[in-house]
């Protein structure tokens, strides 16, 4: 973290005076040291020519001959063999790193900080160029003795060796070093460990060895099972190839494909473990005959299978007479209730996870994140097809170019006629897409009342009334795929200023829409149906949402043999100017999200809905595959895949899952179960069964904790009021550290941005003075020896600055604050110009304290 | 993983030192023809940074090999990404990102051909507008701790600094 303030202080005179004499000396210096282990000088390979240095103090000092605690700052100044001052810039962090050297964490937390020191050495050897040649040859001998970075490796052993083992195998994962150096740096801990424990006696050690060699054959053991693992892995090369074609964007609309179908595998196997194997045992034998017809509408034969919540019994299951029972009615409700509250806790969790890694800064900087600094970080490393790679440079391209002419024309403003207009037609759109899904509501609410009275009527399994049970989720599901046609086609009227507005008011809309349909279906089934004549009105429910699953997995396939098998033959046959069609990942997404919606409503319903949903979903997974790769084109657009995937993720936590978990919660509390079948025939409603439970373990000992807790936490208002209380007063408090920490890091930025003001100046006084002092030179013919000596004390000013960063904090403080703080004190400073040395010095010991300064304040500013 | 990895190593090997992979070296032409590099418009960086190669042939060790998918997998973190990510882009290896490294790296983003370069006013303004976003200190140059700035706020980063085997 400190060689860039190095370049800025640095002559550019100094670059132009390169000359051969370094590449000598390097390359004596290079044979003297070439027995080291290859891999060290990777860093100092890659960044400079200065190759071998650092690795070769290990050998040229022996490590207990330099303490981390050499009084290395005091020596500095008088062995120091640099007599230029600029030398001593390279060697600022010298006084902090003494400091520091207790902090465990310190070095660990800059990752930069061993990196570094190839860095500063790099430009520490051009500077060194000017000097002499005999000069040279004495400085590359005592810079064995005083360099920094040696010091900085006995540092950050010293460090790793006082950590846990844990800790350590942590912090050595965030250096950025190459294995050969982590493995020596590891081995120099391990030594000293060896040696610390050797000091405090060695009873131990034959235990420890124990549990040592039990803790290394653990660790293989789980290396290898993840390992296994990983072979096991499914998908991972279908993955890589759409990651290479497409991009991250594509890619994670099938990340969170898998991840919903491993949810949904997850929920398969609880409900057929707890709920289904159980009833097997108690099976009754179905009468009904199979007619094919079924498979779509569920109707029928399936109606007395383990598929609905109508043919469960209400029985305790036991094997043997006396033997353990299982109790159904228990089962189930537990077995759902306890699936939903881990639903929910994954989903809290992952979004909590995104939320906190995506958006910690975006509130703050949100004004200006803007194209061109996305720029140093947006090539995609996952492609890596060859056309790919092309076209995404050519979408670059256009980008770049298009937000060029965007930042240029964006000044215009509108005028407060086209404001009210363009209000006008927001409105106007928005009143039609509310219509719209107000109007889809109520066709499909009236549409199910009709269908009910029909099905209500033809009760026997006619083929007729079957096929018109059908009506209903067809419609429903063309609803659901037509409508945002007309949505977006509202959205490119509405011509919105930036493409993200767009975007998110369409998934808005969608999301209503979806939404809208599936609540008053919803409403249909816990007032309509469950308070109608039928015998079983929650296996009606069931296969109302089995068909609805099924309808539109098959709308998913038509709409990707028509929405892009078709749309590209038209595309590249056709029309030939409309392309290939790009793959669209909202609506895809958003397509995923109401099917998981209504396998979570139906699993009460019916059980095993999962499973059919995991199913369609592996289906999806492999048509949507080969579409794409068949039909689409990557997306031109950037599509800010992390911030989407948090907010579909949000989507399906927030009108999802909180919708379905109201639905359970009315129909399990609220709604009286049917009085012929199901699990909890005969009961007022379905939350009895526990109640009931809780009063025969009333009559135990050995569960009166259970019935405790059931009337002092689960049943007690109190509690829960306390509970909600505590969590708000908890919100409230974290609420106001956000905020002070908000102030904060605005503060701290203001302060980077005061730094970098001071240090444009410094620099600018420096060279002013470099440029005078060479003419002074120049003339005064054998000035340089002089100078040389004479900069040694430039460090004891530095000390003598008083309360520097305190002054810069005020001086931010103030917000009107334009002139620099230190033009003032340096001009007014007396010496400054009767004599050139002493006022470098002074600018020299000013600007190694700025620049410790901002370091101070950069990391703070960085690591909020 | 790691087996797997070897075992690519071992097929960029002539066949005679597939015995020893552990301590033979790739050269460069050879690691390049990794599918998963040979179309990266950073490629020779990526050879570049992760290279031991004493003699600057920019060869690689199954080490380096292992460091550079250790650095582009799932599991290194945001700060050794960026790291190596700004390395990669840092052209001139002086270990800041200036003017002439920037025009580097845009022109390895729109594609070296003739018709998808900007032009040199564009390309002007574009240098222009990334540094008044990212240069925090106003030196004309992007350093590391800017660098991770930038990238701490676009949080696709780390999931598209990514090079999976």
């Amino acid at each position: 973290m400190h060689y860039h303030y190095n370049e800025a202080f640095e002559n550019p005179d100094y670059h132009f005076s390169e000359t051969l004499e370094i590449d000598r000396r390097g390359s004596s210096q290079r044979n003297q040291f070439s027995h080291q282990t290859p891999y060290d000088s990777s860093l100092h390979g890659s960044y400079g020519e200065h190759r071998g240095r650092e690795q070769n103090y290990p050998v040229a000092i022996p490590m207990s001959s330099l303490g981390p605690g050499s009084d290395y700052s005091q020596n500095l100044p008088s062995t120091s063999p640099y007599g230029n001052f600029t030398d001593n810039i390279s060697f600022e962090s010298e006084p902090e790193l003494i400091h520091t050297r207790h902090s465990t964490l310190h070095l660990l937390d800059y990752p930069y900080t061993h990196g570094i020191s190839s860095g500063s050495e790099d430009s520490f050897i051009r500077r060194r160029n000017r000097r002499p040649p005999d000069e040279i040859f004495m400085a590359s001998s005592s810079t064995l003795e005083t360099d920094p970075a040696c010091s900085k490796e006995e540092d950050l052993v010293g460090s790793l060796a006082s950590m846990s083992t844990n800790e350590r195998m942590k912090a050595m994962q965030k250096m950025p070093e190459t294995m050969g150096k982590k493995r020596e740096i590891r081995n120099k801990v391990l030594k000293e460990i060896t040696k610390r424990s050797r000091h405090r006696g060695a009873q131990l050690s034959c235990c420890r060895q124990c549990l040592q060699g039990a803790a290394v054959s653990f660790r293989r053991f789980g290396n290898a099972l993840s390992e296994y693992f990983h072979q096991l892995r499914v998908w991972h090369k279908t993955l890589k190839i759409i990651g290479a074609e497409f991009g991250t964007s594509v890619l994670s609309y099938f990340v969170f494909l898998k991840w919903l179908l491993n949810f949904n595998i997850f929920s398969f196997l609880i409900n057929f473990g707890f709920i289904t194997i159980p009833q097997f045992l108690a099976a009754e034998p179905n009468n009904l005959s199979f007619m094919g017809l079924e498979l779509l509408t569920g109707a029928g034969y399936f109606q007395q299978t383990v598929l609905y919540y109508g043919f469960y019994t209400n029985a305790t299951i036991s094997k043997t007479e006396n033997g353990p029972s299982y109790n159904m009615q228990l089962a189930y409700i537990f077995t759902v209730g306890i699936y939903f509250v881990i639903c929910f806790l994954i989903l809290l969790f992952s979004m909590a996870k995104f939320f906190s890694r995506n958006f910690t800064n975006s509130e703050l900087f949100s004004v200006n994140i803007q194209v061109a600094s996305k720029l140093l970080c947006i090539w995609d490393f996952n492609i890596t097809n060859e056309k790919a790679v092309k076209l995404k440079q050519k979408n670059l391209h256009t980008q770049i170019k298009e937000g060029l002419t965007e930042v240029n024309t964006e000044v215009l403003s509108f005028s407060v006629k086209e404001r009210v207009l363009r209000l006008a037609i927001h409105l106007l759109a928005w009143v039609a897409s509310l219509g719209t899904a107000v109007a889809a509501c109520t066709g499909v609410y009236f549409l199910s009342i009709n269908n009910l009275e029909l099905f209500m009527k033809g009760h026997r399994s006619d083929l007729e009334s079957q096929t018109a049970t059908l009506v209903l989720p067809v419609i429903v599901s063309l609803l659901n795929t037509l409508i945002p046609f007309f949505f977006s086609w509202l959205g490119h009227l509405e011509k919105f200023q930036t493409p993200g507005q767009h975007i998110y008011v369409t998934i808005a809309r969608n999301i209503i829409l979806k939404m809208s349909i599936v609540g008053i279906l919803c409403y249909y089934w816990l007032n309509i149906v469950a308070t109608s004549q039928s015998q079983c009105w929650e296996t009606l429910v069931g296969q109302d949402i089995y068909r609805l699953v099924l309808v539109d997995f098959i709308f998913c396939l038509l709409g990707s043999f028509f929405g892009e098998f078709l749309r590209r033959i038209i595309g590249t046959t056709v029309c030939m100017n409309l392309g290939l069609p790009e793959f669209d990942i909202g609506r895809s997404v958003l397509d995923l999200i109401y099917s998981q919606t209504l396998t979570w409503i139906g699993i009460l319903f019916s059980p095993l809905l999962p499973g059919i949903q995991m199913i369609a979903f592996f289906i999806v997974f492999f048509v949507k595959k080969v579409s794409l790769r068949r039909n689409c084109q990557p997306p031109r657009k950037v599509w800010r895949t992390a911030q989407m995937t948090t907010s579909f993720i949000f989507l399906l936590l927030c009108p999802s899952l909180l919708g379905v978990l109201s639905v359970i919660g009315v129909t399990v509390w609220r709604l009286k179960p049917s009085k012929e079948c199901g699990p909890f025939r005969g009961l007022s409603s379905m939350y009895a069964a526990v109640t009931e439970w809780i009063q025969i373990l009333e009559s135990y000992t050995a569960s009166k904790w259970v019935v405790w807790i059931y009337h002092n936490l689960i049943t007690n208002q109190l509690f829960f009021f306390i509970l909600s209380t505590f969590v708000l007063i908890v919100t409230y408090i974290y609420w106001q550290i956000i905020r002070g920490r908000k102030t904060m890091t605005k503060l701290l930025l203001k302060q980077i941005n005061n730094a970098g003001k001071d240090k444009q100046f410094l620099r600018r006084k420096l060279q002013a003075e470099q440029r005078a002092k060479r003419s002074s030179s120049a003339r005064g013919g054998r000035g340089q020896q002089r100078s040389s000596s004479s900069y040694h004390p430039s460090r004891q000013p530095a000390q003598e600055v008083p309360g520097y960063p305190g002054r810069a904090f005020d001086t931010n403080q103030n917000t009107s604050y334009n002139e620099h703080p230190f033009s003032a004190e340096i001009l007014s400073s007396s010496d400054f110009l009767p004599g050139w040395e002493p006022g470098a010095a002074r600018a020299v010991a000013l600007a190694l304290r700025a620049r410790e300064a901002a370091l101070a304040e950069d990391s703070g500013g960085f690591q909020p | 993983a790691s087996q797997s990895a070897y075992k690519r190593f071992s097929e960029l090997l002539p066949k005679e030192e597939r015995e020893n992979a552990c301590s033979a070296r790739v050269p460069k032409s050879q690691i390049l023809t990794l599918p998963e590099l040979r179309a990266n418009p950073f490629q020779h960086r990526i050879c570049h940074v992760f290279s031991t190669s004493e003699t600057g042939d920019d060869s690689m060790s199954f080490e380096d090999f292992l460091d550079m998918l250790s650095v582009f997998s799932d599991s290194a973190t945001s700060d050794i990404k960026s790291h190596y990510a700004f390395r990669i882009f840092d052209f001139d290896d002086d270990g800041i990102l200036d003017r002439k490294d920037l025009e580097q790296l845009v022109n390895c983003l729109t594609g070296q051909g003739e018709e998808s370069r900007l032009s040199s006013a564009e390309m002007e303004q574009l240098i222009q507008n990334i540094l008044e976003e990212s240069d925090i200190d106003k030196d004309g140059t992007i350093n590391l701790s800017e660098f991770q700035h930038v990238v701490s706020r676009s949080p696709d980063f780390a999931s598209s600094f990514k090079i999976v085997l």
